[in-house]
């Protein structure tokens, strides 16, 4: 499915919910087309600021998918993340720029490969399903955020459920002046395109693909060591996702807050499925994603549409896009059938 | 969908000249302009009859009483709250308001960028020359809701659930255990708290589990998730319920006692006033139970199964705080520390 079809079923459906639910049409798909991209500032401050942590936790999602390991543990592997370069940042408060910001953004993909671990290893030991633990691990990280704002982490005066606020220097440089574009995206788009490179060049991203297209096939015919690869992937998996927590909180709010995340991490396997798990059409689907979402605030602003419209929205063109590459894929067979 | 390296090249690289273009904020949109408007970010759903629906009430009372064009928005996450802020600032509204203490930060790192938008946070504690904060007294009340609760129960156990411990909730069951000792030092209130604001469900199973230790007088401060502790008492018909916020008393009048209630709409309506008319100075706008503001209302329906004497008690006590010859005692009340 192009991008140009895709925009079209965005805006046919928004115009029939809009219509349906008696809302002015043409002044809500200005303010989405506005807030999405009304200026090239806006461009930068909102939707790429917002694709940032889903471009990152989109490529988590994708390189483990890749690998036939289903990761939903994104959120709580960004949260860990998070959580981890807060905790570093506070506790050397007067670090240089040029060493504090690689360190708490190691220190967060550490903490993501932490968070990956437990399940990771529980796969390999006991083959128990990824599926299941990692989402489990997204409460246990959402509920110990939760428990360290209101306790070691909490800022000074104790009133409120977040941390102290970061020291200036550990703030990720702006990319362009004049707008809140971080360089979080920028290492996001580096590493879509060394993940790229890394799969499609390199044996070891060969080991990768073929472990997800069949991993008896992988071990029997290709000598490949199933289980220690499938572990590797899924550490590297958190570590991007823990990366995308880091970058949130050094290039964006600046504080551990527990509503850090509105569901990155969910929101990253629609990125990573409509990229078809291609780490370059990651940068593309959530910069997608990253202009409704900063679309559906300008609406609810100037046309006074609820923003979870939007989701309504998302959701379907999630679906739409899915379905129309099975049917795709069906007439291909069908033709090659012939 | 297999994306060329180029296409993704060509993408970026127009993104990068067009946010390239405009470096400038817009802060200077709309300052000549004579409306008056006003923005409302809430951190819920404006539906739920509470906390976000009074704040949507008190902005619309701006838009009938003093013909201010407003705007509102539903946001979720400290990211969202920052790019809100902003993209009001850029629009030239005169007036924003945050509607929690959370907003507060977002709001510190705004206001000094958009300097002819007052920043208005309530319940926050932080002023600037464009930020302002409003501390509602909402504990006076809640003492006063402890001693009607003392009066009405038999088996001297109360509740109170709460959404999240945020500090003015937890300062008003503070408040609310302190009435209600006031009255009998052996009453016992168990305090829980839900984990969110929004799960009705979850609500309904903490107060069924409070009921069945006996509870009978439930003060809930959860929003959209307290309608859940209303279900439950009208089901089982063995607790007393008193609302928070608003004026909840028709949601379940045969079981409500009655509401702390904000009246959101005076305090947004005495604070645009002062603002319209140029007397506003910024600062921590305090509204306690001397201005009306913040009140306890006897469900009408209730009146007369509460004994008279607990009903005098209550507003001589009432009279005592107004007039300022009673403190209410709360330990984690709000300082203006910061």
């Amino acid at each position: 499915m192009t991008g140009a079809a895709l925009v079209a079923l965005v805006v046919l459906l928004l115009c029939g919910l809009l219509a349906v639910s008696g809302y002015d049409v043409g002044k809500a798909l200005t303010a989405l087309a506005r807030g999405a991209a009304g200026s090239p500032t806006i461009f930068a401050s909102s939707t790429l600021v917002r694709a940032t942590p889903l471009l990152l936790c989109g490529l988590a999602v994708a390189l483990a998918f890749r690998a036939g390991i289903v990761n939903i543990g994104a959120d709580g592997q960004l949260l860990a993340g998070a959580t981890a370069a807060t905790a570093l940042a506070l506790a050397f408060p007067r670090a240089p720029a040029l060493l504090g910001v690689p360190l708490v953004l190691a220190g967060g993909a550490l903490a993501g490969v932490l968070c990956a671990m437990v399940p990771a290893w529980l796969r390999r030991r006991f083959g128990v399903l990824e599926v299941i633990t990692t989402i489990m691990m997204n409460f246990v990280v959402l509920y110990l955020v939760g428990y360290l704002v209101r306790g070691p982490l909490q800022e000074p005066s104790g009133i409120n459920p977040q941390s102290a606020t970061l020291s200036e220097a550990y703030r990720l440089p702006f990319v362009v002046p004049g707008t809140r574009l971080h360089a979080g995206f920028l290492i996001g788009g580096l590493l879509a395109v060394a993940l790229a490179w890394y799969l499609r060049r390199t044996a070891g991203g060969f080991r990768i693909r073929v472990i997800g297209a069949n991993p008896n096939a992988a071990a029997v015919a290709g000598q490949v060591n199933v289980p220690v690869t499938a572990t590797r992937v899924f550490l590297a998996s958190g570590a991007l996702a823990g990366l995308a927590g880091a970058v949130e909180v050094t290039g964006v709010t600046m504080a551990l807050y527990e509503n850090l995340s509105p569901g990155y991490g969910f929101s990253a396997i629609a990125v990573a499925l409509l990229a078809n798990l291609n780490p370059l059409g990651v940068i593309l689907s959530a910069t997608f994603l990253g202009a409704l979402t900063a679309g559906a605030a300008a609406m609810q602003r100037e046309a006074g549409v609820p923003s979870v419209l939007v989701s309504v929205i998302e959701a379907a063109v999630i679906l739409g896009v899915l379905a129309s590459r099975v049917v795709i894929a069906r007439r291909a067979r069908l033709r090659s059938a012939l | 969908m297999r994306i060329p390296l180029r296409t993704i090249g060509r993408v970026l690289a127009a993104a990068a000249f067009v946010a390239c273009g405009d470096p400038k904020p817009t802060n200077d949109v709309g300052q000549n302009s004579p409306a008056f408007k006003v923005a409302l970010l809430t951190p819920g759903p404006i539906s739920d009859q509470s906390w976000n629906g009074g704040a949507y009430a008190g902005l619309l009372q701006l838009r009938d009483s003093l013909g201010a064009e407003v705007s509102h928005v539903q946001t979720k996450t400290p990211a969202e709250f920052e790019e809100n802020f902003r993209q009001y600032g850029a629009q030239g509204y005169r007036v924003v308001f945050g509607h929690g203490f959370e907003f507060q930060d977002a709001a510190v790192r705004v206001a000094p960028d958009y300097p002819n938008t007052l920043y208005i946070t309530t319940s926050g504690s932080t002023t600037g020359p464009n930020l302002a904060g409003i501390r509602f007294a909402f504990e006076e009340p809640s003492y006063i809701a402890g001693v009607i609760a003392a009066g009405m129960t038999k088996s001297k156990k109360l509740g109170a659930i709460g959404g999240t411990e945020l500090p003015p909730v937890k300062a008003s069951f503070e408040a609310f255990t302190a009435g209600a000792r006031s009255v009998d030092p052996t009453i016992e209130v168990a305090v829980s708290y839900l984990g969110n604001w929004d799960d009705v469900a979850a609500g309904k199973e903490q107060a069924l589990a409070q009921i069945a230790r006996g509870t009978d007088v439930i003060f809930q401060n959860a929003d959209a998730a307290g309608l859940g502790v209303f279900q439950a008492a009208r089901e089982s018909r063995k607790a007393w319920v008193i609302g928070s916020n608003a004026d909840q008393n028709s949601i379940a009048p045969e079981v409500t006692l009655g509401s702390v209630l904000i009246d959101l709409p005076l305090a947004f309506l005495t604070v645009g006033r002062e603002i319209r008319d140029g007397t506003f100075t910024p600062r921590v706008i305090a509204l306690g139970t001397s201005t009306g503001v913040v009140r306890l209302v006897v469900n009408p329906a209730a009146r007369d199964k509460i004994p008279a004497a607990v009903l005098q008690r209550a507003d001589s006590i009432t009279t005592a705080i107004a007039g300022g010859t009673l403190q209410v005692p709360v330990a984690s009340r709000d300082s203006s520390a910061r």
